[in-house]
């Protein structure tokens, strides 16, 4: 009987305080998560603005560039323009979201507990926190740099040989992304409510061209149960029926590009595929840009706005010829628990700011490097107009360069933040074979 | 015509103008086209594929088929109530060169005389092979029935009389050629031996079938220009109207595929659209070798419903009139389980008459019954039966008449629909199928429900007072036509089959692959039955696959890419199967009651996925037969892609079977000789010797893949595509 009573009080208790109010992060948390270049750019002595990184001073500024970068550069493959560092504010609405994140916790599994929207770890990462690592991947996860949704078309993958610079394919796609939860820009907030299979995020692509890939088309449904594994399914034009994809599938190169499914975005699997450590803060020249400021290039010549392409240089055409700037960076160490897994680790340079990917290097099993695959970034605001003021840190540009096999593939596109296509019913199997031809 | 050393002159005049075409092209064209507005989008390739046999008497090309495929799209601005308005085609041109540079192979030279087994001659001092048309003469002693009117031998066409001057022995071909095994179930009885003529309808008419397989010289070659506009391969409109919530309703209607299945190269729930074997027997990709059809098809795309993620309900009806699958036509480079080359053979007899090898035994209750009646015919000698001898019938007695005049044709009168409710369910792709539809593979009805025939040893008493006794001993007069029990006369029929079926996909952790699992039940299918008096039955149907796809490491053979291993097993049961054994061979269904096909694929990537190595195989369980297709593709960029690859046969199957030659259809000449096992008065269709064969019905439990073991191949395909 006083175990009923006591129960009862402490029930009349919290139904008199109302619902719990989430815990708020501290208001310098978020400025210094947010807004790091508010008071303070990132120097390092003998960099200034505007120079030119090339082989001859490649050395003098090698710790600012990743190792990837660093090879290229110092081996002649590309020289680097430089441009002074600027902000890429994201959206008020993912802030506004991340200030409720005081209760966001890390599970034993490694999941998440008590969060719904905004960066989920907005402190700056402790080296002496064993779950730093697993904190900024869920930063990386939850990020911003699509919206809630996005369109990219038109989407070109070019397959170039590194040392001759021939091209020998292009595939020409259209891409849409669409997160169900977690949502802050666009109706319905936080989540669709009909979402039986609690989807956080639908991938869909479909092959435009070259004719013998064309109507291929790709649907990943990634769970918000990051324990469940992601449901792939793949649309094969030359069967004209749906093919379920194994896992395997997703760390194979995607139609034959550098890329493997597993790499979009810089890492697109379920965070608890891998063992994530924090590897240390550190400034690097990163290509992040202003779109409409770059020397662009000609295609696609019949975009009916005019946009273009960020062009392309350095050996065999595998660069974008963009600006970077001298940015703080978050390294994130991921180790694949699947001892099959065909990649040693990746390593992951995490914008600060965006806490979107700005370049990742993989190493094979032996550890040798393998692949690298950096992120052109523009803000929203500088691009086309239907992206003004969406708080975006956008996808411009993309290479996945094979260093073993001096061969890579570079991504050119027009992202678009919209949901005008971007709804559920995109984001299913019937779509794949409504679309099909 | 042929050049056994190489390609001879006009092959490789076509491959040199050929390649000038497609260089020209190359520069001419432009990849995908699209109009200003995006609207309309325009897409195609053009190809040669060459197929060259070279292990079989047949060697040769067996295909140098030319291609043009035209694709487009039109999408217009959303109507009224429709969101979406688009209007989509396919329009493809072949020409297949074989017909014209392997012309002695496969078009207007080609086949020869035939010679037909008669392996109980040489008991008897007669030789063992006698030539088509045979006459009762002591030089070919073939048996001469006497309704093929011997008696005016030399003189025009009689009745129904066997006449060489129409049907003479030349443009034929063996039936299984070099695959025609003699040794049946018992010493001496080897299997029956049919001949078919080999050229198109325009040359030679000979068996063929109208509105099923009379294909003349131009529909060969040129496939798509038939009677049913096949180069119009695809043309279909797309309408969607959306409702709130996100779910709608789309129709496409039109000519199109409608695909069901999960599985590769055999079929199981993927059976609204017939398939055209004759491109290239199984192992063309579905994509190319369904036949498209005008089908109504609306879908009501409801997306989330309660616990289901997806859910989907579709209804289509085939608004065009029924086609079955094309099985190749005798002369044909590719007739799956050889059925084209066996129904020309059968329509052959039965208008024009023919000789049949090792068909009558050597010894009948017949022949040793007192004179008159014995001089019908052959002298053979006296006590048990020894062997089979050639034996040439008239027309009208065996063989097949056409395809049944109750031919499914009316969308209306005769409607082919299906219902599918298909949807996703915690990770679980499933389906729920329904289909009503007809067998698009042909159905044999005879004997009892064949065409009438006549009884073949009676004859003209006018011509000949024997054939008044002859009449008097059957009971019946000369050219008295009646369905006869047993009696291999068929018509060709088309049944009505209802299936139901379901699926699922899901990935399983543990194994890493992806599953696929269909399963079907029909009822209504029919089959060859030897045991009925219409040689046929009715079975119902149960058919499974389970099929695994797992992404593996074959570190030595690739260490940074995994290669796709997809297998397949395909499981069918006939649940009213029926089968007995006699002492010579097994009679009944000849279908399997239960067998097992097991695929594997196995595909790789190098250089980006431009070089694409493949080993498929392919495994019948019981037929006890393989296929082994290695193939390698190269694209050299976005254009241009070749493909090497060969596709060889192997294993044993020889599978002999009863035929029905010994079911006693005309007794008494037909009844077991005195001292031959089974032998005295017997009924109808009960004699005890059912004597066994390859050809015709040993290939059913050969497969597809059995029975075309003498068509390894090798072949290249060059594709540019715009």
């Amino acid at each position: 009987m006083k175990k009923l009573i006591l129960t009862t009080a402490a029930t009349c208790v919290v139904l008199a305080a109302g619902p719990v109010q989430p815990a708020e992060i501290a208001e310098e948390v978020i400025q210094q998560s947010f807004h790091p270049y508010t008071d303070w750019t990132p120097e390092f002595p003998g960099y200034t603005p505007g120079m030119t990184v090339n082989a001859q001073n490649a050395d003098t500024f090698e710790a600012i560039m990743d190792e990837a970068l660093f090879y290229f550069v110092k081996n002649g493959w590309v020289e680097v323009e430089t441009a002074p560092t600027t902000e890429f504010p994201l959206s008020e609405k993912y802030i506004a979201a991340t200030r409720q994140n005081g209760d966001v916790a890390l599970t034993e599994a490694g999941t998440l507990t008590n969060y719904v929207a905004g960066r989920a770890f907005p402190a700056e990462p402790d080296p002496n926190d064993p779950d730093a690592g697993q904190k900024l991947v869920w930063n990386y996860q939850y990020g911003f740099n699509s919206g809630d949704s996005e369109t990219i078309y038109p989407f070109w993958w070019t397959f170039r040989n590194v040392d001759t610079g021939k091209v020998e394919r292009v595939i020409k796609f259209e891409w849409h992304f669409l997160n169900y939860k977690h949502r802050v820009e666009f109706e319905p907030i936080p989540e669709y409510e009909e979402n039986p299979g609690q989807i956080f995020r639908g991938i869909y692509s479909l092959v435009k061209e070259p004719f013998d890939l064309a109507n291929t088309q790709l649907l990943i449904h990634r769970y918000d149960d990051d324990t469940k594994r992601d449901d792939a399914w793949l649309y094969l034009g030359f069967q004209r029926r749906v093919r379920r994809l194994a896992a395997g599938q997703t760390t194979d190169a995607f139609l034959g590009t550098d890329l493997m499914i597993e790499d979009f975005e810089g890492y697109n699997g379920r965070v608890t595929d891998y063992s994530w450590e924090y590897g240390g803060s550190r400034n690097l020249l990163l290509p992040f840009y202003n779109h409409n400021e770059m020397a662009l290039s000609d295609q696609p010549a019949d975009d009916p706005t005019g946009y273009r392409f960020v062009d392309v240089h350095g050996k065999g055409n595998c660069f974008p010829a963009v600006t970077y700037q001298l940015r703080k960076t978050h390294t994130l160490i991921g180790t694949p628990k699947d001892p099959n897994h065909p990649i040693g680790r990746r390593v992951i340079n995490l914008d600060a700011e965006t806490m979107t990917m700005a370049s990742l290097i993989t190493y094979d099993r032996k550890g040798d490097m393998w692949k690298w695959f950096p992120i052109g970034k523009t803000h929203s605001d500088n691009h086309i107009p239907e992206n003004q003021g969406k708080g975006v840190a956008l996808d411009d540009f993309a290479v996945l360069l094979d260093i073993q096999a001096n061969h890579c593939t570079t991504l050119q596109f027009k992202s678009i933040i919209t949901d005008e296509d971007n709804q559920p019913n995109l984001f299913n199997v019937q779509q794949l074979r409504k679309r099909g031809r | 015509m042929k050049s056994k050393t190489g390609f001879s002159c006009p092959v490789r005049l076509l491959f040199g103008s050929l390649a000038v075409g497609l260089f020209l092209l190359s520069n001419a064209a432009q990849a995908i086209w699209y109009s200003n507005d995006r609207s309309l989008e325009v897409r195609g390739f053009i190809d040669n594929t060459t197929h060259v046999r070279t292990d079989s008497a047949e060697d040769g090309l067996s295909k140098m088929r030319n291609r043009v495929q035209v694709e487009f799209s039109k999408f217009t601005e959303p109507t009224g109530m429709f969101s979406e308005f688009s209007f989509h085609g396919i329009l493809r041109a072949s020409y297949d060169a074989a017909y014209d540079l392997d012309d002695d192979l496969w078009g207007d030279t080609s086949g020869g005389p035939v010679f037909l087994a008669s392996e109980g001659g040489p008991a008897l001092g007669l030789p063992g092979q006698v030539p088509w048309g045979a006459a009762a003469s002591p030089f070919e002693s073939a048996v001469v029935l006497p309704g093929t009117n011997p008696f005016v031998s030399g003189t025009s066409p009689y009745l129904n009389g066997f006449f060489l001057g129409t049907s003479p022995n030349d443009f034929m071909r063996l039936l299984n050629g070099e695959m025609f095994d003699t040794t049946g179930g018992l010493p001496g009885f080897g299997g029956i031996q049919l001949a078919y003529p080999t050229r198109p309808c325009d040359v030679d008419p000979r068996g063929c079938i109208a509105g099923y397989m009379d294909a003349d010289s131009d529909n060969l070659r040129f496939p798509e220009f038939n009677d049913r506009y096949d180069w119009m391969r695809e043309l279909y409109l797309d309408a969607t109207i959306p409702f709130d919530g996100g779910s709608e309703l789309n129709f496409r209607i039109g000519r199109q595929q409608v695909v069901w299945g999960r599985t590769d190269l055999f079929r199981v729930l993927d059976q609204v659209n017939p398939i055209d074997f004759s491109i290239q027997n199984i192992y063309e990709e579905f994509e190319d070798s369904r036949i498209p059809m005008g089908i109504f098809s609306a879908e009501y795309r409801a997306g989330v419903v309660g616990q289901f993620d997806d859910l989907n309900f579709q209804f289509i009806w085939k608004f065009e009139d029924f086609r079955p699958h094309t099985l190749g036509q005798g002369g044909e480079p590719y007739t799956i389980l050889g059925a084209g080359d066996l129904f020309r053979a059968l329509s052959t007899c039965w208008h024009y008459g023919c000789t049949v090898g090792n068909f009558a035994p050597n010894q009948t209750g017949g022949a040793s019954l007192p004179p008159p009646i014995g001089l019908g015919a052959p002298t053979l000698g006296n006590g048990n039966s020894t062997g089979t001898l050639a034996t040439t019938f008239p027309a009208h007695t065996i063989g097949i008449r056409g395809v049944d005049a109750d031919r499914p044709d009316g969308a209306f009168e005769d409607p082919e629909i299906g219902l599918r409710v298909e949807g996703l369910y915690r990770g679980i792709g499933f389906s729920f199928n329904f289909l009503y539809f007809h067998q698009q593979l042909p159905s044999l009805h005879g004997g009892s429900e064949g065409p009438a025939a006549i009884n073949p040893f009676l004859c003209d008493p006018a011509l000949n007072p024997v054939c008044g006794a002859l009449e008097q001993a059957a009971g019946e007069s000369y050219l008295t036509e009646m369905q006869r029990p047993y009696l291999l006369a068929f018509d060709i029929h088309f049944p009505r089959v209802t299936m139901f079926g379901a699926s699922a996909d899901f990935y399983v952790e543990s194994l890493k692959s992806s599953i696929r699992v269909e399963l079907a039940h029909t009822s209504g299918e029919e089959f060859v039955n030897t045991l009925r008096p219409s040689l046929y039955s009715e079975s119902d149907v149960v058919r499974w696959v389970i099929g695994i796809d797992r992404p593996t490491f074959i570190r030595f053979l690739n260490p940074n890419r995994s290669f796709l291993v997809s297998l397949q097993v395909f499981g069918q049961h006939l649940l009213d199967h029926e089968l007995i054994t006699t002492p010579g061979g097994k009679a009944g269904m000849p279908d399997w009651e239960n067998n097992i096909l097991t695929t594997l694929l196995i595909q790789g990537g190098y250089f980006n996925d431009r070089l694409t190595p493949t080993l498929l195989l392919a495994w019948d369980s019981k037929a006890h037969s393989m296929v082994v297709g290695p193939s390698v593709n190269w694209k050299f960029n976005n254009e241009w892609t070749a493909t090497l690859g060969a596709n060889l046969k192997f294993g044993t199957s020889k599978n002999d079977f009863d035929d029905c030659r010994a079911c006693n259809q005309f007794p008494p000449f037909t009844d077991p000789a005195e001292g031959t096992p089974g032998a005295g008065t017997l009924p109808v269709g009960q004699s005890v010797n059912r004597l066994a064969g390859f050809a015709p019905l040993g290939a059913f439990r050969a497969g597809p893949i059995g029975m075309a073991q003498a068509e390894s191949e090798i072949q290249f395909l060059l594709r540019y595509s715009f």
